[in-house]
């Protein structure tokens, strides 16, 4: 490797080698829109057995959420060994997604201790936030149209107190995650991002 | 001009931080398309020269080595790349 011109190339091929794989984002997009929607499903269908005692709703809620949230970390890390390497784009959306699934926490704590405090709107507010800065990071409009349906669905919530908040949630992950995931799952362009 | 980024194993190392955050060495082995040993040996002298941070970890009883590019690493690598363009353009 003589030549100045080499040493480009060489640079160019190392860094062009580098591509950003979208796939286990839109992964977790789906895992999520199917896990939230499978909850939500089964609540509205049958609600006296989730709402049985106090805090059995709290509890059917919490609990497989948790466990989800551990077995999605795990696919994650996995995926990363294989990979090899992280790019700043893929370290980015785990910082803002762990930023979600804090607040997450936070929020489902709070509604355990304040009174007529439910948690479903300011979760989906939070979740519409997350979908823009993840959609307008990776270049990817469904994800960041989502995210805006999402917003305005979350505005008109609460000018409608009334609605019932499990079908809010079917319809607000449904078009905010699930659609975006598959679109991002089916994208051409999901390993074409440079890193 | 920085000399030390003139061998093509360094500066396969150094391209290939630059974009990300962190790398495990099986995949700047493969990138770098060098041996085991001669890998660790030009790890070993960038992060002598601070332009790269190494760590090594234990993954299911396998030690583990990852690496990522240092500020002055950055920038050092980001005046070479300039150079060159220059050396190019004259």
């Amino acid at each position: 490797m003589n030549s100045t011109q080499k040493q480009i190339e060489t640079i160019n091929n190392v860094i062009n080698s580098t591509k950003e794989n979208l796939k286990p984002l839109s992964i977790n997009l789906i895992f999520w829109g199917f896990f939230v929607n499978a909850l939500s499903c089964f609540h509205y269908t049958f609600p006296s057995l989730v709402q049985s005692t106090k805090y059995s709703a709290a509890l059917y809620w919490t609990i497989p959420s948790i466990i989800g949230m551990f077995f999605m970390v795990y696919y994650n890390i996995k995926i990363r060994k294989n990979i090899g390497y992280e790019t700043h784009l893929s370290r980015v959306i785990k910082i803002i997604w762990g930023v979600f699934g804090i607040s997450w926490i936070y929020i489902v704590a709070l509604s355990f201790y304040l009174k007529n405090y439910h948690p479903v709107p300011p979760i989906l507010f939070l979740l519409s936030l997350i979908l823009i800065m993840t959609g307008l990071i990776v270049k990817f409009k469904p994800v960041t149209l989502g995210g805006i349906f999402l917003t305005v669905f979350t505005f008109y919530l609460n000018f409608n107190p009334g609605i019932n908040l499990l079908l809010v949630n079917i319809v607000g992950v449904s078009l905010g995650m699930l659609v975006p995931g598959l679109s991002l799952f089916y994208s051409k362009s999901i390993n074409n991002l440079d890193g | 001009m920085d000399k030390f980024l003139f061998n093509p194993i360094r500066l396969k190392i150094m391209s290939s931080l630059i974009n990300k955050s962190q790398c495990d060495f099986n995949y700047l082995k493969k990138v770098t398309e060098s041996t085991q040993g001669n890998l660790s040996i030009q790890l070993k002298k960038l992060k002598e020269v601070k332009y790269i941070e190494i760590e090594k970890t234990f993954s299911n009883n396998y030690p583990k080595t990852s690496c990522s590019i240092t500020k002055k690493g950055k920038i050092k690598f980001e005046e070479f790349f300039n150079s060159l363009i220059k050396m190019k353009n004259s």
